[in-house]
């Protein structure tokens, strides 16, 4: 009964470990409220990482789990008066919770000793000179026998085959008993050290080790790939995202990678879905086209551009600009040098309502739409952590060089790259909440879509400034003076774009409640409530998210203009979005 | 006997099977292979295997005694707990495994088994259900089985 709340002392009450460790002390930003001064003014970078609100789990190296174990099994074989043989194998029992063992060896000492077989006292080797081995057969001279507690006498040799054969069928070898099939009485590690081979001892070790992280409520291993290092996390909280050292990111819950905003549930039927369909998916999306006309994916072949959809549908189009194959001919340049791709899209072929509609209708393409937008979040998120790393290895070090500024000036950059990592992994989960997002609740909806436009749209601008413009000033001949002006506008960047993020996160994390009480409003209406219920109207002024709906046609200070449909932020010489191929 | 390489164990094992067998059981190794075993269970009193005598092979792995034997019914025999091969579903064949186990008490296991069928930790599902639905008349098959595949004649 008061097994949660001693339980989450089994590492610490013994060591204080926790306190002396600087390996677990991540970088927690303290509150997200109080951080309403001018964005571009506040560089400060201390408070970059904004999604550790407190610090609730350890990551423990191997050197640290022995430690650990090591400390636990003191402590057991302290308060017991046990042998630390005797201690593990108790603690081994019950999952190494130091006060589960404490509880019921206090509660009922003698059923405990019978449950794992250790006995309270011990029966010596029969007092014959030679003794009968119960598994050879074989007579031999005292010495050259052993037995655990109960005194049953087996050889040395059978004991080495019996002790070989259990560890190499598996972790069960730390749960041996004497081989007299009547008698329970445990085989700790000391006659494994004993009398197990150099690689047998090595194996049963490593059992031993990962017992202790795998049989442990509150620690697990490391899901990468590879990594050695596990985590020893205390529940409460409500946030289970953590952060290994090996820079692997997983929600301690689920396993999966981390999701924070979007909770496990949705992450697992999404999950679950893409490996349904995400096959099917690549396919359909690597070799055919949607037919322009009923939407249906068209299968290219043969040769000829001049392509007829089955029927009952039977339009007749080009491939190549998906125009109507009725207005193809020599005005348009010939048949295969189609040139009508912008002018059909001008034209807008289909009525634009029509178009929706059937877009709605069809949930593949809904799929495609939202996982698409997901994928890409996630392949752009591996692109920039390599980024991130070549950035620390090889190009601040010639950046410093050229731009002769020491390397402790051009943490900026460093720090802009850790934010566009971190926001592409919430964006993309974004793309699972907004898949799951009930379409009949438009209000919560286009709030969803505008946050989530807010930051995409940040991001990409943090994303190309990053990228492109860092370029610049990596290839130059000598020191630029407008670095200090890119030093500037890229934190400044880094800042304002962790501000959309937070909004993201917080209004996702309640739900969108915020929208409740707003239900009625429109999109412009929106705009300003989203200002006002954060707190800070700036994100909005820096960015020009008002402008949304005014004469600029969405445009930002950086040139880009985002997709009043799908929220993607294009270059201003486009005038159509790329990713929806919508009109501006 | 060809026994050279043989350890003492399956030795010493063979000849006590041979000059003290147990009750109901013989069991002999063939010529040609001193691990291979030719079995005979006599079907126990008061269960309906009564009066039949089933044949079976046993073989002791390379692994013996660290390994358990391998042992399977070779008389077609109609129980929740063997399979139309023969295979016989017994903790101690498995994983409840003791090199302090021997041949002959895994064969008084066996012979145990037929005695207290155990329907729900079956092998042969389909036995195993009809055991359960109506015992009476899956006895009365076990019977018929034993008396047309077991009684040699």
């Amino acid at each position: 009964m008061m097994e949660d709340s001693c339980d989450d002392e089994d590492f610490y009450d013994g060591g204080g470990d926790d306190d002396s460790d600087p390996d677990s002390v991540v970088i927690s930003y303290d509150g997200l409220m109080d951080h309403d001064s001018d964005d571009f003014d506040d560089l400060n970078s201390s408070n970059l990482i904004y999604y550790h609100r407190s610090q609730n789990y350890a990551i423990l190296n191997e050197d640290d789990i022995r430690q650990h174990q090591e400390e636990s099994i003191t402590q057991i074989s302290t308060v017991l008066s046990i042998s630390r043989v005797a201690a593990s194998i108790l603690l081994r029992q019950y999952n190494w919770s130091v006060s589960k063992v404490n509880d019921e060896w206090f509660a009922d000492e003698e059923k405990v000793r019978k449950t794992v077989g250790l006995l309270e006292n011990d029966t010596p080797l029969p007092a014959d000179q030679e003794l009968t081995c119960g598994i050879c057969f074989e007579n031999y001279p005292r010495d050259r026998m052993r037995a655990v507690a109960c005194g049953h006498p087996f050889c040395v040799v059978c004991w080495k085959g019996y002790i070989g054969t259990s560890i190499n069928d598996g972790p069960g070898c730390l749960m041996l008993h004497c081989p007299d099939p009547s008698c329970g009485a445990a085989v700790g590690h000391d006659m494994v050290n004993e009398l197990a081979s150099k690689d047998d001892k090595e194996k049963y070790n490593r059992y031993f080790l990962r017992s202790f992280i795998e049989d442990n409520r509150k620690t697990k291993w490391c899901p990468a790939p590879g990594c050695d290092y596990a985590v020893n996390f205390t529940v409460g909280g409500g946030n289970y995202d953590v952060t290994c050292h090996c820079s692997f990111s997983f929600c301690w819950n689920c396993v999966e990678e981390a999701h924070r905003p979007v909770d496990c549930g949705t992450v697992s039927k999404w999950i679950m879905k893409n490996s349904a369909e995400s096959e099917n998916m690549n396919w359909i999306l690597a070799n055919s086209k949607p037919c322009p006309k009923c939407k249906r994916p068209i299968e290219k072949n043969q040769g000829c551009m001049h392509i007829t959809c089955t029927p009952p549908c039977k339009f007749e189009f080009c491939w190549l600009c998906l125009g109507a194959w009725s207005e193809h001919g020599e005005r348009t340049g010939g048949f295969y040098a189609c040139n009508r791709y912008e002018v059909a899209k001008q034209e807008g072929v289909y009525d634009e309502a029509e178009k929706r509609r059937e877009m709605a209708k069809n949930s593949l393409e809904r799929y495609t739409h939202y996982y698409e937008r997901w994928a890409t979040n996630q392949s752009s998120r591996q692109r920039a952590i390599e980024n991130l790393h070549q950035m620390q290895t090889v190009h601040l070090e010639k950046l410093s060089d050229k731009q002769r500024q020491p390397e402790s000036q051009l943490k900026f950059i460093i720090e802009a790259w850790q934010q566009i990592v971190e926001c592409r992994r919430v964006l993309k989960w974004t793309y699972a909440y907004g898949f799951y997002l009930n379409e009949h609740e438009h209000a919560k909806k286009q709030f969803f879509e505008y946050l989530q436009g807010e930051a995409e749209s940040g991001l990409e601008r943090l994303h190309q400034c990053a990228e492109k413009e860092f370029q610049g000033y990596l290839n130059s001949e000598g020191p630029s003076l407008e670095f200090n002006e890119f030093r500037t506008k890229l934190a400044g960047l880094t800042s304002v774009t962790k501000n959309y993020f937070e909004n993201l996160v917080r209004a996702l994390e309640n739900g969108l409640s915020d929208v409740d009480s707003h239900a009625a409003c429109g999109r412009a209406g929106s705009s300003h409530n989203v200002g006002g219920s954060s707190g800070k109207g700036r994100g909005g002024k820096a960015k020009g998210s008002t402008s949304r709906s005014s004469s600029s046609k969405n445009m930002d200070d950086s040139g880009h203009w985002s997709c009043e449909y799908c929220t993607y932020a294009n270059v201003r010489s486009s005038t159509v979005c790329e990713m929806c191929q919508r009109h501006r | 006997m060809a026994s050279s390489n043989l350890p003492r164990r399956i030795i010493k094992e063979t000849q006590r099977l041979l000059s003290e067998p147990a009750p109901g059981i013989s069991a002999s190794p063939a010529e040609e292979n001193m691990r291979y075993f030719n079995v005979m269970i006599l079907g126990p009193a008061q269960s309906p295997y009564e009066g039949g005598v089933f044949k079976l092979e046993l073989f002791l792995p390379e692994e013996y005694p660290m390994a358990p034997p391998k042992v399977r019914f070779l008389t077609k025999i109609y129980h929740p707990n063997i399979d139309k091969l023969g295979r016989i579903c017994l903790d101690i064949l498995k994983d409840k495994w003791s090199p302090a186990l021997q041949i002959r008490t895994v064969l008084l296991s066996i012979q145990a088994l037929l005695s207290a069928p155990n329907p729900d930790d079956p092998l042969s599902e389909d036995v195993a259900k009809h055991w359960k639905a109506n015992e009476s008349e899956a006895v009365e098959t076990a019977k018929e089985w034993t008396r047309l595949y077991a009684t040699g004649e």
